[in-house]
């Protein structure tokens, strides 16, 4: 009877690795589905040759240089000459400081300037005529991920939901049945996630009217892991609550940002604000900040405690995107990269060097998207290197926070203690893991945050925690597919540099704990348990929700 | 537009380096996994001194040698079986790197790389690992052996490569170790290591059978020659000494009355050039792999000796080491027409889906260390040495080719402290087994000290092998 039983969860412990792949594959797979076929939205058709240049992006570069969106070959026509954008109201045309100017029916435009059908653009010799999209009749090439797009959904929202709500109610039940099998505490809380999920797919698809729901719902799915993973360690009922809560914050910060950015023109205005309110919101950290483990990165609002940097990421993805015409016009990153200074260098002073490594690595991301300066990026680094160097010259302790790294098994009564007991027990999970609950990594300390990979490892084996690696480091793909898909380079840079500030995260929280880089104690994206850290990812996450055309797109009954 | 998406392969590239770390990360979890999760602290395993789910370890005929009793590790029920089978066993700790318990203990623990330490205790099947030990022969040497200083007896079987006997002393009771202290830690000094595969000693005469290999194989005329032993003479500018006066010998007479001058001469004779090359044929300064373990090297380097240190190397001297395991394969080697069966101590280790890869290897061959012919005339040489000089008698009826020797490690007046050896096979078609006993610290000569030890074992080892 024994074997039978013992087989049965064997059986069930080797579908979750299987369960978990289909899930992941199932959200990245409905991500090309439903979307406009390339076509071009307008086009521009040259009045002495006839030649039509069709016009494919919400955002289009128009100049000499050839990697301009619309190249035009003429002497007279600057290098970057105008910006032809679309907006709610129509279509619009900006000059970015051309030396020759930019004409609207024969009259010189000085700031934007609405375009309409039939009017005629003019700049250096050249003159087209705006005309609709449907006048153009050849076949156009797309990427892969816009090429033979299915328009129905690879599974239905619905259904890909449920399945994420039962893989979260089998490991609640495996939770329960970890202990005694008699306290459904695990079970409640389970209950509580899965009526936070449908909530939200009811929000977002019921009142905000979204078409789309699968980058949420592979976010759901690992907060969902997250809240579960917490519920078997001590003192976890209470942390898995938390956890809830701030994930619940999380999503309406995700809706408040998502409505916020809609329109780009407007996010311009506020930039200013929200640049001295992250600064202010470090200094308050600064004088007023709780040291624990080594760095004073927590500030206590009442009863609860938030960790500002987590917001001022959000607010450093903000400052650093920008619309097209306003990279072209205002191209210096002097404001950007003082805000840069003050950001890194404040949590350098807290002494939190992994977060400080999180925005070095930002910058960096969002410095090359906008200038393309390949010198921006090698002077940036040199600077930082010596910067380092300077500091480790003059605070020599600061090094021995790294001495251990890459020699944790020397060290694994002491300060390899962490790094030795999360592989010891990645190795004990195999690749099926011993299940919610059974695990010894929930014993030690920051189990729940640092080296929760270990944990999942541990508990849902190597492969979930392989796989959901993977999948977060997709968003990136994510992300970049949809690049030339975004309203406004504002989205591209955004939903680029916040994939790419997960991962650099992540990178920190996996190889941290895992003695292959030092331990610098990040969290793992959605599923590290910390409130401040789950409101900041789904933060993020509205970055690269926006970037995708479908977002503000209203659904259309067919 | 454009640029933004030719710009965003920054991002990638941190994508790719994530995925490089990810691989890597992957990489060394699938070939450290095993030495990740055998750590004491681990609580999968913890309890027994991380013992907890182990298995059974047996010897040849079933006898458990060790076994996880509720939460305890229980070794064999005698005390002499326990303290002769400790290297080869282990304890609880893990200070014996080279015994069982340490080198197998995933196979114990029924740690696999797929499952972890997960699987339930019904779908486990035995995770016992059968040694070729002969817990009785153990015994045998042991109680001989523990007379002296320190020591090691290995017995194996050259046909099939079974080690039927490896005791290595000082030893203790793995059931009560002893804590160590400064102040008694003269007393256990080198107790954690495995003399059989782990120390050298100095050969002494027996190491005449490397020179006698150099000597058949680049002297053509050598049989037909004779010597004349005076019991002293001046080689290099200095006394080559034998026991006693020898007189006329050949090389047959020689290598049995263990004729020191006689082996000096050769080796001058032949010069290091080919007494090195005979050393490394016969693999004195190469290790062999023993069930994953690798025997310590021996030392046969003349580079910097002069004329009389040559002379002394013959014999077994001058800075000569061997190693007990060692000396065992090349007695092997000799029995089998010149290539030894290399030998194992692990004959089978159930539990797992896959078989062991290490077990793949046991019985194979090892490299040809000398030609059949310079095997049959060492035969002939060894079993002279028995017949005429040891006394056939001693090993109850065994046809035993054997070579006695002493290493002089510590001289003076009333004081010598020396390394005594007998190595040798029996040649009878039920009983293949070669052996290597040594015996350090003892005033005595090789005959009296590890000749004994040899012979108890010996008679010991054929006895069980004849029962089976």
């Amino acid at each position: 009877m024994t074997v039978i039983m013992d087989i049965a969860v064997v059986a069930l412990r080797m579908l979750l690795p299987v369960y978990t792949i289909i899930i992941v594959y199932q959200c990245y797979a409905s991500m090309r589905r439903r979307r406009r076929p390339e076509r071009p939205l307008v086009l521009l058709q040259d009045l002495d040759t006839g030649v039509k240049t069709p016009v494919l992006f919400w955002e289009n570069s128009i100049g000499r240089s050839r990697g301009s969106d619309i190249a035009v070959d003429d002497p007279a026509v600057s290098r970057n000459h105008c910006v032809l954008l679309r907006r709610k109201e129509g279509w619009f045309i900006s000059d970015v400081g051309s030396k020759t100017g930019t004409f609207v029916n024969d009259k010189r435009i000085i700031r934007r300037t609405q375009v309409r059908i039939d009017d005629v653009i003019s700049m250096g010799n050249k003159d087209f005529v705006f005309k609709r999209g449907e006048e153009f009749h050849e076949e156009l090439h797309s990427s892969w991920f816009f090429s033979k797009v299915v328009n129905k959904p690879s599974i239905k929202p619905f259904k890909l939901l449920l399945l994420i709500s039962f893989f979260h109610i089998f490991m609640g039940v495996e939770a329960v049945f970890a202990d005694s099998g008699t306290d459904y505490t695990p079970v409640m809380i389970c209950g509580a996630l899965v009526a936070v999920e449908w909530i939200f797919f009811f929000v977002s698809s019921v009142i905000l009217k979204r078409i789309s729901f699968e980058i949420e719902s592979l976010c759901l799915f690992m907060t969902g892991i997250g809240v579960m993973l917490l519920v078997r360690q001590t003192n976890g009922i209470r942390m898995a609550v938390i956890q809830l809560v701030a994930a619940v914050a999380g999503m309406i910060i995700f809706c408040v940002i998502i409505k916020f950015i809609e329109n780009p023109d407007m996010v311009t205005k506020w930039k200013m604000i929200i640049m001295i309110g992250a600064v202010v919101f470090l200094a308050i950290n600064l004088v007023f900040g709780k040291v624990t483990n080594g760095s004073a990165n927590w500030i206590s609002l009442g009863p609860i405690t938030v960790q500002p940097s987590e917001f001022v990421k959000i607010a450093y993805i903000f400052v650093g995107a920008a619309s097209l015409d306003h990279l072209q016009t205002r191209k210096n990153l002097i404001e950007f990269i003082v805000f840069s200074l003050i950001c890194v260098g404040a949590l350098a002073l807290m002494g939190d060097f992994g977060t400080a490594l999180i925005f070095f690595g930002a910058f960096l991301l969002i410095a090359f998207m906008r200038s393309g300066d390949f010198k921006t990026i090698i002077f940036a680094i040199a600077a930082a290197g010596f910067a380092g160097i300077m500091v480790l010259n003059l605070k020599p302790y600061v090094l021995k926070r790294f001495e251990v790294w890459g020699h944790a098994w020397e060290n694994a009564s002491d300060k390899g203690y962490q790094m030795t007991r999360t592989m010891t027990y990645i190795a004990s999970g195999g690749l099926f893991g011993v299940g919610i609950g059974n695990g010894y990594l929930k014993n030690i300390a920051a189990s729940e945050s640092d080296l929760v990979f270990g944990l999942m490892s541990e508990e849902m084996g190597f492969i979930v925690a392989v796989t959901l690696a993977v999948a977060i480091a997709a968003l990136v793909i994510y992300a970049r597919s949809v690049t030339t898909r975004s309203r406004s380079t504002f989205y591209s840079i955004s939903a680029c540099c916040a994939a790419g500030l997960l991962v650099i995260q992540m990178t920190l929280n996996i190889f941290g704990a895992t003695d292959i880089l030092p331990l610098t104690g990040v969290t793992f994206p959605f599923i590290s348990s910390g409130g401040s850290s789950m409101i900041s990812c789904w933060g993020l996450l509205a970055f690269i929700k926006a970037a995708d055309e479908r977002t503000y797109a209203v659904k259309v009954k067919s | 537009m454009k640029r933004m998406l030719q710009r965003s392969w920054l991002i990638f590239i941190v994508v790719i380096a994530f995925l490089a770390g990810l691989a890597f990360l992957v990489f060394r979890t699938v070939f450290n996994a095993s030495d990740w999760a055998d750590q004491t602290y681990n609580r999968h395993i913890s309890g027994a001194g991380g013992f907890a789910r182990a298995g059974a370890i047996l010897d040849r005929d079933g006898e458990i040698l060790a076994q996880t009793v509720g939460d305890e590790r229980i070794y064999h029920q005698d005390s002499s079986v326990r303290k002769a089978l400790l290297h080869v066993v282990g304890d609880d700790s893990f200070n014996i790197s080279t015994s069982v318990q340490s080198q197998y203990r995933s196979q114990l623990t029924g740690y696999s790389f797929i499952w972890g330490l997960n699987l339930p205790k019904s779908l486990q099947s035995s995770r016992d690992i059968a040694l070729t030990v002969d817990a009785d022969t153990c015994k045998a040497a042991y109680n001989v052996l523990k007379n002296y200083d320190s020591g090691a007896c290995v017995i194996y079987n050259y046909k099939t490569g079974e080690i039927l006997c490896s005791v290595s002393t000082r030893s203790y009771d793995p059931q009560a170790p002893p804590k160590i202290t400064e102040e008694n830690e003269d007393e256990y000094e080198g107790v954690y290591l495995d003399n059989v595969l782990s120390s050298t000693y100095t050969p002494g005469s027996i190491f005449k059978i490397v020179t006698t290999v150099a000597a058949l194989e680049n002297i053509p005329d050598i049989e037909s020659r004779t010597w004349y032993c005076k019991g002293r003479e001046d080689i290099g500018g200095g006394d080559v000494t034998c026991v006693s006066s020898h007189g006329s010998v050949n090389l047959k007479q020689a290598f049995g009355h263990s004729c020191n001058i006689v082996f000096a001469e050769l080796a001058v004779e032949l010069g290091q050039e080919k007494m090195t090359e005979a050393a490394k044929k016969l693999g004195i300064n190469s290790s062999f792999d023993i069930s994953g373990i690798s025997t310590k090297k021996g030392n046969y380097n003349v580079k910097k000796a002069n004329k009389n240190q040559l002379a002394w190397s013959g014999v077994g001297q001058y800075n000569d080491k061997v190693n007990p395991m060692q000396m065992a394969i090349i007695c092997g080697a000799i029995a089998e027409g010149g290539t030894p069966t290399i030998p194992y101590i692990v004959a089978g280790a159930s539990g797992d889906i896959l078989p062991d890869l290490s077990l793949l290897g046991n019985g194979s061959k090892g490299k040809n260390m000398i030609s059949g012919e310079t095997a049959q005339k060492l035969e002939e040489y060894m079993r002279g040495a028995v017949v005429n000089d040891y006394g056939d008698s001693m090993f109850g009826g065994l046809t035993i080719c054997a070579k006695t020797g002493t290493g002089e490690t510590v001289t003076g007046q009333g004081q010598d402290k020396n390394d005594g050896w007998m190595v040798g096979y029996c040649i009878d078609e039920d009983c293949p087994l070669a052996f290597a006993s040594v015996v350090h610290g003892s005033s005595q000569y090789g005959y009296g000290t590890a000749g004994q030890v040899a012979k108890a074992a010996m008679i010991q080892a054929a006895k069980s092998l004849k029962a089976r």
